[in-house]
């Protein structure tokens, strides 16, 4: 658990459409009442732990956790690498509740706190991250890669909660339909290597989201 | 059995970890534990032995996670491996006193609202597990982290089984677990549920539980549990921080608050019962001051009636025509607007009464119920004459609640208090019987204390009744009031039980209603009122609590009378400002309340159907076109629609208040589909389609098709939006609409979601693909042919 001290807003006004540009004054002053209700209801928790990796011809083993990695895009990402993160992180349902209030007295506010919650839960995983980069300095990683990114299941998300022991830890549960709740949480995973990983670029071709992606319509990246 | 142990030991042992011991004999992660009961028998009873020679008097069936839901695909039912695990567990415990607990942990979904698991859900899977252990000697929840799940587990074990019961839940260093429920809401709950012994397990170390326990009690009478991890554990290798005797010299430190039965969470082993074993030889356990206060809780929060508390009285369609049209349109958020605007103007506690002919008020309390706890954390009152309406939102609700009412005929004492007793409530006592409203104060004493007498009888405790004089309209029995007053004055020093009463109808029939209410509870409060149930929403009604908490000393240093009113001007002194906003410009600029100024304004001059078609619409599209273009954006889009509805709400009073017929442009369906509960999107939508004018039906989220078919059925809809956000659901947006062709519904229907291509939208037979909430709009407009 720690505390988020601020949330990156010009994130959060990317996710709402303005490309660059400045909202109006009243936007602005809003946006700003909705980040300190979310810092209040936002409690930040995540939870990684680091496995071996063994390579077969049925996919990638996660060594001693009963997962097997399938597809192509969790191969090409996890190529060269020796060990794996799997990581979890969340907001908490303090901000569902937050969310779902505003959605019943001022949606305006309910897509605010909205933007401004899925820009907080990826802060979050930079922390986590950051803390990973500390804790094995010498090695090498890729970036985060999540379940249901390019052709790797979303149901591996339940594997990962339940590897982590996410719901007894951070209270991180699976819904109906693979939905992580709290919804503003993420399952994620980081491969390790000894030796440099060829740059690889975090872009669109593996995305799940690229036909329908609006980033994309617009001419932008989401990273 | 287990009340003897309590009566007998000085101290009871509970067992430490199971899991901690599996993993050190391979167990790897993520593993289903339960399974080795079936698979290495002689492995668990083992470990069972291990902590029986350690000392523990009572040690957990390896049950924890064998649910349905959490053994599903692993080829076991919780009926076999629960079997095998208490036949571990005895085969254990043979030739000893030792008792078998059957262990149950969360299911592993998280409840409604924040998650898909109903209630019943719930309950069923608990049931399941109860059923299948009942040859255990007391049933064990642990690890809770949500009150709710809680409820449905207690209530399964009470109905299934006659076994003791023990909860225990998780804590964080802020005090609540990760649903947000509190130490005093959780015990306040479970005490009035009756179970046998409570307290906390797992998440903190030893040392971080002192201030925990501490608060548990003064919460509760019950024997507390302590369970404690040893210590914090290390993501990276799941070892914990603290060695055997450390943790026994942490437990020594919480002997002093009374704490009874004592165990051992993840990380412990047999070394740290035996060391807690040692450390206890020459302990005596620390008798507890009992706790005495009358209070009710939320899922999260505690109200101690400890000063007057305002009951909020707006969640009730008596005399209201909007309040009604919600409840027949299913407009829950009308609902939750009241409730979170009462709680805003300070109402402690809501009084939910949705009873209507036309409607189902059962389902109708149930939803209700569960959607205010979704979004306020005061506690409810449950308001009923139904005795099915009352048990279908005791069971729901989250928490201790009031129950409204019983009175003194013996129908009615018969069926309520029994309920009042079962679900741990609270409840009101109204002053009347078989024979009407007694006249003189002293009959409604008898009546009050006739009441009180038979809920004592059945175990219902006085700090949990509180009694309702009723007040009678001045206008009519200007006699009465005093009667009124009088008989609460007594009831309160001579019962020594709380009171309530409902204020507003002393004034009925008056000029001037809000002086002669005022007065009226000023009155009341002075005569010992703790619970006046009133419009919160009226400033003079707040007002006049908090003036009184500070006049009789119960602000203490007038902290609260200055922080609300320190910055106060007096309405009257701020003049009138005359609105140089047209409606356009308010639309645009999201200016809400000037739009309704402006709106009223007009109306004077004005048709009503003109402004909505000339001024209104042709604002929205302005806007709307703006945003197609990329000139606004979002935020604002929404804002012009929620400024677009003060207008609304201004004309359809008007409408209401003159021909009854509310305005609409047609009805339209909304709903997110079965599975997905992303909501976000369809409420988008649906605030700028119920400011163009529409009426929207809207179902809410994870809603079945069958529902969508049903609501256009009944309240012939031809016009349905329906909105997933995730690729797993699209599937469920697909067999809706099939459902709708197969059932010959004659309508057409609209998509949307962050997922959806106008392809795919199109391939699964929907008739428009909206891309956005503005595009949806054009769809209606282009199906109601304007």
């Amino acid at each position: 658990m720690f505390i988020l001290e601020k949330i990156n807003r010009s994130e959060a006004l990317r996710y709402l459409g303005y490309k660059g540009s400045t909202p109006d004054e009243r936007t602005l002053d809003i946006l700003a009442d909705c980040e300190r209700s979310l810092l209040e209801a936002a409690v930040a928790k995540y939870l990684y732990r680091r496995f071996e990796l063994s390579f077969n011809e049925n996919g990638i083993e996660v060594c001693g956790t009963g997962i097997n990695l399938t597809g192509k895009s969790i191969s090409a990402h996890l190529d060269g690498c020796r060990s794996v993160v799997l990581m979890c992180a969340t907001i908490s349902s303090g901000v569902d509740r937050l969310i779902r209030r505003y959605q019943a007295t001022d949606m305006t506010r309910a897509v605010i706190t909205d933007a401004l919650a899925s820009a907080a839960i990826e802060q979050v995983c930079d922390v986590a991250d950051e803390e990973i980069n500390r804790r094995f300095p010498d090695e090498y990683k890729t970036w985060r890669f999540s379940p249901g990114y390019g052709d790797l299941p979303l149901d591996l998300q339940r594997d990962f909660l339940r590897v982590l022991n996410a719901q007894k830890m951070i209270g991180l549960t699976l819904g109906k339909s693979t939905i992580l709740i709290p919804t503003k949480s993420v399952t994620a995973l980081i491969g390790i290597s000894k030796d440099e990983l060829p740059k690889r670029k975090r872009g669109c071709a593996g995305c799940t989201m690229r036909a329908t992606c609006k980033f994309r319509k617009a001419g932008e990246r989401c990273v | 059995m287990f009340s003897k142990l309590l009566n007998e030991k000085e101290f009871i042992l509970f067992d430490g970890g199971m899991g901690t011991m599996l993993q050190a004999s391979g167990l790897e992660a993520g593993e289903i534990p339960e399974l080795l009961t079936i698979s290495n028998p002689k492995l668990i009873t083992d470990i069972h032995k291990q902590y029986i020679n350690a000392g523990s008097n009572v040690i957990y069936s390896c049950t924890f996670g064998a649910n349905s839901y959490k053994l599903n695909g692993s080829g076991y039912t919780p009926q076999q491996v629960i079997t095998a695990a208490i036949i571990c567990a005895r085969a254990a415990a043979k030739g000893t006193n030792t008792l078998v607990a059957l262990d149950l942990g969360p299911i592993g979904r998280l409840m409604e609202p924040n998650g898909d698991m109903s209630f019943d859900d719930a309950y069923n899977y608990y049931k399941e597990q109860i059923t299948a252990g009942n040859d255990a000697d007391l049933i064990v929840f642990e690890t809770m982290t949500d009150l709710s799940e809680l409820k449905a587990a207690v209530l399964a074990a009470k109905e299934n089984s006659n076994l003791p019961i023990v909860c225990t839940m998780t804590f964080e260093q802020n005090h609540r677990t990760f649903t947000g429920v509190s130490i005093g809401a959780m015990a306040v709950t479970l005490e009035g549920l009756g179970i046998d012994a409570i307290g906390v397990n797992c998440s903190l170390g030893p040392d971080d539980l002192p201030p925990i326990i501490d608060e548990l009690v003064r919460w509760t009478n019950l024997p507390i549990v302590v369970k404690p991890n040893a210590g914090l554990p290390d993501p990276n290798s799941n070892t914990y921080s603290v060695g055997p005797d450390d943790f026994a010299k942490s437990i020594e430190k919480l002997i002093p608050y009374g704490v009874k039965i004592i165990g051992g969470c993840c990380g412990t082993t047999p070394q740290f019962i035996a060391s807690t074993k040692a450390m206890l030889s020459d302990k005596k356990f620390v008798p507890r001051t009992p706790v005495s206060f009358s209070a009710v809780t939320s899922g999260e929060s505690v109200v101690l009636i400890d000063r007057p508390r305002i009951i909020g009285e707006r969640i009730n369609p008596t005399g209201k025509k909007l309040f009604k049209e919600a409840l027949k349109s299913h407009n829950i958020d009308y609902i939750l607007t009241q409730g979170i605007e009462q709680v805003s103007a300070g109402a402690d506690i809501l009084d939910v009464n949705v009873g209507l002919p036309e409607i189902d008020e059962k389902e109708m309390m149930i939803t209700v119920v569960k959607s205010l706890q979704g979004v306020t954390g005061v506690p409810l009152q449950i308001d009923t004459t139904e005795p099915d309406v009352l048990e279908a939102g005791l069971r729901v609700y989250n928490g201790k609640p009031i129950v409204n009412s019983v009175n003194g005929e013996e129908k009615s004492l018969s069926t309520v208090l029994p309920l009042v007793k079962k679900y741990g409530a609270a409840v009101v006592g109204l002053t009347l019987d078989e024979n009407g409203i007694p006249k003189t104060a002293q009959g409604r004493f008898d009546i009050a204390k006739k009441i009180v007498e038979c809920a004592l009888k059945l175990g219902i405790e006085r700090k949990d009744i509180y009694i309702d004089c009723l007040t009678l309209t001045a206008s009519a029995e200007q006699e009465g009031v005093l009667e009124t007053l009088n008989a609460l004055e007594r009831v309160k020093a001579e019962l020594g039980v709380k009171t309530v009463l409902g204020v507003s109808n002393i004034s009925f029939g008056l000029p001037n209603r809000e002086l002669v209410n005022r007065t009226f509870l000023t009155m009341a409060l002075q005569k010992g009122l703790d619970l006046p149930i009133i419009n919160p929403n009226v400033e003079a009604m707040t007002g006049t609590v908090k003036a009184y908490n500070l006049l009789a000393n119960i602000d203490k240093n007038s902290v609260e009378f200055i922080s609300a009113y320190n910055n106060h001007t007096a309405a009257s002194a701020s003049a009138p400002q005359s609105s140089a906003l047209n409606i356009e410009y308010a639309i645009e600029h999201g200016l809400k309340k000037e739009a309704a100024k402006a709106t009223t304004e007009l109306l004077a001059t004005t048709e009503p159907m003109n402004i909505v078609n000339q001024k209104l619409i042709p604002a929205l599209d302005k806007v709307g076109a703006g945003f197609e273009k990329g000139t606004i954006f979002l935020p604002q889009l929404i804002q012009a629609a929620t400024a677009a509805q003060g207008c609304f709400d201004v004309i359809k009073q008007k409408l209401t208040s003159t021909s009854g017929t509310p305005v609409s442009r047609g009805k339209i369906i909304l709903a997110t589909v079965k599975g997905d509960i992303h909501d976000i999107g369809k409420n988008i939508v649906k605030v700028l389609l119920e400011n163009y004018g529409y009426t929207v039906f809207d179902l809410g989220r994870d809603v079945p098709p069958e529902k969508v078919v049903e609501t256009a059925r009944e309240n012939d809809i031809h016009f349905i939006g329906l909105s997933a956000l995730m690729t797993t659901t699209l599937k469920s947006m697909e067999e809706t609409i099939k459902l709708l062709h197969e059932q010959k519904i004659d309508c057409k229907t609209f998509v949307g979601g962050a997922v959806l291509t106008y392809d795919y939208a199109m391939k699964i037979g929907a008739d428009y693909y909206c891309k956005d909430a503005k595009e949806s709009v054009d769809a209606a407009r282009d199906f109601f042919g304007e």
